[in-house]
């Protein structure tokens, strides 16, 4: 998914996949920034 | 889309496909595994097995997460979802997986307050949002989708969100592996390793299975150019006598693993003593429960589960697809009495599943004719 705005307070983004869904993601685990695209499973970013 | 696009190029399918060709022996049959649901759905999706040559066998392995949950937790979940005040939640998949007397779609239509969710964060948003009741997350998968739950658990905590608990059925790879490499009843040349439990593991972890077993493993991604090029790896591997763990999948999975959610699982996680695998029976130290730290946030010890064990239907044979030992269409129920809209099977259920992945894509019967 890509990530188009980050709450770093939350350690959330809200990211959007090759469909155009958008989805809040936990971000805690990766070094998220905005337009990157990262590997979401269950909500996660685990890459 | 980067890292999609450049991976389902059908130029460049043809010509790794070729190579493979040029990689086999002759009259020596190969038996793969991919372990992983989500490449055994790719398998069907692109139909990767019909550009093989008939001496490749791809067999699938116990990774699909939904398929893995035996009876008996599905029984303890319903009872559970069935408690006053309960707001039960769980992953769509898990809804229709069947237990003794039923689903979680049936408990919902019985009137049981069982709700759909598509991470454990959805079901902490629940907790907030209905403080006067109690909020059960059923978490199942693999070391992939743990992060995600334990992540929750620490939020839950910080947030001092106290009506929210999970009842925990995460799994690991790694045992059953071990299981299967033991089992006489399976020769296997190879594996196509799970792409995204490394990415949180590492390859570290499959190292025991060429030290070990001399096996080769490649850990792959999940779009047809990878699964094709980890087989291709495969295959020259055996060619030239070596057994090795390689990464086909280094644009996401680094050597060592997601070190941040290594270090959440185990604040949040300790390995059970042993847990049951639909089909596979108990394996030592396969499942994750809540550590001492979180134990107030776990379902299992704020309500009273039955802790029902049930044997597979006789007529379902998930046991023996999980395992490899048969493909699903040699199951005697087969798409007959068990299909994706009436499931006797696990398997049949995920799209992860290998038999809903034959089911779909038509692969009623497969006889492939030799090279």
């Amino acid at each position: 998914m890509r990530v188009l705005r980050i709450d770093e307070a939350r350690a959330l983004a809200l990211c959007e996949d090759e469909g155009g869904n958008r989805s809040s993601v936990e971000i805690a685990l990766v070094d998220a920034r905005v337009g990157a695209t990262v590997l979401v499973h269950a909500g996660t970013a685990i890459a | 889309m980067r890292f999609v696009d450049e991976f389902r190029d059908p130029e460049l399918g043809r010509a790794v496909a070729g190579e493979i060709l040029a990689a086999v022996e002759p009259g020596r049959h190969y038996k793969l595994m991919e372990v992983c649901g989500g490449h055994t759905h790719s398998i069907y999706k692109y139909a990767i097995d019909d550009v093989l040559p008939a001496n490749v066998e791809l067999v699938h392995g116990p990774g699909c997460p939904v398929c893995v949950i035996p009876m008996g937790r599905v029984d303890d979940g319903i009872a559970l979802a069935h408690e006053p005040g309960v707001i039960f939640t769980c992953f769509g998949d898990m809804m229709r997986v069947p237990g003794s007397n039923g689903t979680l779609l049936d408990a919902k239509a019985a009137g049981a307050d069982v709700r759909m969710v598509y991470s454990p964060l959805d079901a902490l948003r629940l907790a907030k949002a209905n403080p006067d009741r109690q909020v059960v997350f059923f978490a199942i998968g693999f070391e992939t989708t743990a992060p995600s739950t334990a992540l929750t658990l620490v939020r839950a905590r910080a947030e001092g969100i106290e009506n929210f608990s999970v009842m925990c059925n995460h799994v690991t790879i790694v045992p059953p592996l071990r299981a299967l490499l033991e089992s006489p009843d399976l020769r296997l040349d190879g594996f196509i390793g799970p792409g995204h439990v490394a990415t949180v593991v590492g390859a570290r972890p499959f190292e025991f299975i060429p030290a070990h077993y001399a096996r080769p493993l490649v850990i792959a991604g999940f779009e047809p150019l990878d699964v094709l090029q980890a087989i291709l790896m495969i295959l020259r591997q055996l060619g030239d006598g070596r057994a090795e763990v390689e990464n086909q999948y280094a644009r996401v999975v680094p050597y060592e693993g997601n070190l941040r959610a290594l270090e959440v699982l185990s604040q949040v996680f300790e390995l059970r003593p042993h847990f049951e695998w639909r089909g596979l029976g108990f394996i030592s130290q396969s499942a994750l429960r809540l550590s001492d730290a979180y134990a107030d946030l776990d379902a299992e010890q704020r309500f009273s589960v039955p802790g029902v064990r049930v044997a597979d239907p006789k007529a379902c044979q998930c046991g023996e697809v999980l395992k490899g030992v048969i493909k699903p269409w040699e199951c005697k129920v087969f798409g007959s009495a068990c299909t994706p809209d009436h499931a006797i099977g696990t398997c049949m259920v995920s799209p992860e599943g290998a038999c809903a992945a034959y089911y779909n894509y038509g692969r009623l019967m497969r006889e492939r004719e030799a090279v």
